[in-house]
């Protein structure tokens, strides 16, 4: 294909869908509706891997003593802790230190701990293992240790967030399949409306020697325009939701303060973002111009 | 140039259109096709472009084995002659200039060639002057002439003009004869369907009668009814 042949398409393709506007701008809408529950679905889900990948260089358990322990017994169990070569390192979190952390979790509500003192607390031990795969021993042995109450610990959770997030994914793909078949079809109807109004001069193109892929190439265009601008305008609205979100998020003490959850910037996901979308819509623009056209332009 | 041999064409419908046609034209000639509508005129124009396919027999236009050709031949087919219609077939909202020039975008011609072609065609025609004006702000017979410029932009070895004058009047119809015949006395082989009986008569060319799908009388010279009984065969 020549380059001035090249640019005949293109231009045919941007004259077709502005006489075609309202369909455009129809299937246009749809592609970023699709294309922006997608976005929400890959934000969400690249989220919950980086969270998930927090949690895991951080194999950290939490040994909480029986309250009424007194200073030997938690010296013991200190000992224990100690001789495990399992353990890459320990920190004491006294009754104290367990009571100040809790009034900073409470905020403006700490004052609910006033009038009781620190002996409430337990002594806990927050524990770094060597390697995340020891956490099921020692999570064992521990508590099999004289004076330890329960371990906490954060596979559960990790065991959960994927949990969730592989159903989250599962219906989330199932939506996306069906909306992104929708905004091929309804390319396809706008691509088939275009060649119906064009279907005379189509008709004289073919009598003077056409060939099928010269007629045909400028509706390829005009359903990749179709979707290239849905694509670009999803994409802006999604990374402005986004960035708007993580704005909020991380203005919220709790989640602030917690460090329970972390969210990746808009600048670690715009160019993953970005990439989907644009090929994503190049697939579903040139998917529903075939489609349209092995249909109704049997040139 | 064209060749037919042993021709049948039966529409899916059951109807015969063309009953076994042999039908020979040479480099160079004027050839008019006439009969009454639904003779099979038009279907054996059809067969020559490949718009329809021949039931029986073969057909070679242009050096192309129309019989055998594949889908993705066709264009190429096309590219090789000229085709005027009835109803001139221009793209409406395209000016005179870029009608023509449209022909020669299709075949990837070089810008150049374009330039250097389509104002040529277009005097030919005598259309020069309204080379920026759209279909709609012509006559008829303008119109026409602007479809020959561009049936002739390639400089096709065949010239196939369908019912050219059939939406003129009298003297129109005249001027585009002429030009007709002028374009063949330049070397390209024209030919001519029609039932314009006065214009037939007068021009005294080779005259191919068809009816009922049969080719019932093929003269030098012709006209457009045999006057001499003795000549006319009976099927």
């Amino acid at each position: 294909m020549k380059i001035r042949t090249l640019r005949y398409f293109i231009k045919e393709g941007f004259v077709n869908s502005y006489r075609n506007k309202l369909m455009s701008l129809a299937s246009i809408l749809i592609v970023v509706a699709s294309l922006i529950i997608f976005g929400v679905f890959v934000l969400i889900s690249l989220n919950a891997k980086h969270n998930i990948e927090i949690w895991k260089e951080q194999p950290q358990l939490q040994a909480f003593c029986y309250e009424q322990l007194d200073e030997t017994q938690i010296r013991r169990v200190e000992e224990i802790i100690k001789a495990d070569d399992r353990i890459l390192s320990y920190e004491k979190v006294t009754k104290e230190q367990a009571m100040e952390r809790m009034r900073e979790k409470l905020g403006q509500e700490a004052a609910i701990l006033d009038g009781y003192g620190a002996d409430i607390f337990p002594v806990s031990f927050i524990i770094r293992l060597k390697d995340v795969s020891y956490s099921d021993e020692v999570v064992k042995d521990l508590e099999k240790v004289t004076g330890i109450e329960k371990v906490s610990y954060s596979h559960d959770t990790v065991e959960m967030i994927t949990r969730v997030s592989h159903w989250f994914s599962l219906g989330c793909s199932v939506m996306i399949i069906i909306f992104l078949a929708a905004s091929v079809f309804i390319i396809a109807n706008t691509i088939k409306l275009t060649v119906f109004a064009r279907r005379k001069e189509i008709s004289i193109m073919k009598y003077i020697g056409a060939t099928d892929w010269f007629i045909r190439w400028p509706f390829v265009v005009e359903g990749v325009i179709i979707s290239i601008t849905g694509a670009i305008l999803a994409f802006i609205i999604s990374a402005y939701g986004y960035k708007a979100v993580v704005d909020k998020f991380s203005q919220d003490a709790f989640f602030a303060q917690t460090n329970l959850l972390s969210l990746l910037s808009i600048e670690n996901v715009w160019s993953k973002i970005a990439v989907y979308y644009a090929a994503i819509a190049v697939v579903v623009g040139a998917s529903g111009s075939f489609l349209s056209m092995r249909r109704y332009l049997k040139v | 140039m064209i060749e037919l041999r042993n021709v049948s064409k039966t529409y899916p419908n059951g109807t015969v259109a063309l009953r076994d046609i042999n039908l020979k034209l040479d480099k160079g000639e004027f050839v008019f096709l006439v009969g009454p509508s639904g003779s099979g005129k038009s279907t054996l124009v059809k067969l020559l472009l490949k718009e329809e396919d021949a039931t029986e027999g073969e057909v070679y236009v242009n050096g192309y084995d129309v019989t055998s050709m594949t889908r993705q031949e066709i264009p190429y087919l096309r590219r090789s002659l000229g085709v005027v219609f009835q109803d001139f077939r221009l793209l409406p909202n395209k000016t005179v200039y870029e009608n023509v020039a449209f022909a020669m975008i299709i075949t990837e011609a070089l810008p150049k060639e374009i330039r250097r072609q389509v104002p040529m065609a277009l005097a030919l025609v005598g259309l020069s002057r309204k080379a920026n004006m759209y279909p709609h702000q012509l006559s008829g017979g303008e119109q026409q002439r602007v479809a020959l410029a561009r049936a002739l932009v390639n400089n096709p070895a065949l010239l196939i003009a369908d019912e050219p004058t059939g939406n003129l009047d009298p003297e129109t119809s005249w001027e585009i004869m002429k030009l007709l015949s002028e374009i063949n006395h330049r070397g390209t082989t024209v030919i001519v369907a029609t039932h314009e009986k006065s214009i037939v008569d007068e021009m005294k060319k080779r005259v191919v009668a068809i009816n009922k799908g049969v080719i019932v009388r093929d003269q030098e010279k012709g006209l457009y009814r045999d006057e001499d009984k003795n000549t006319q065969i009976f099927y």
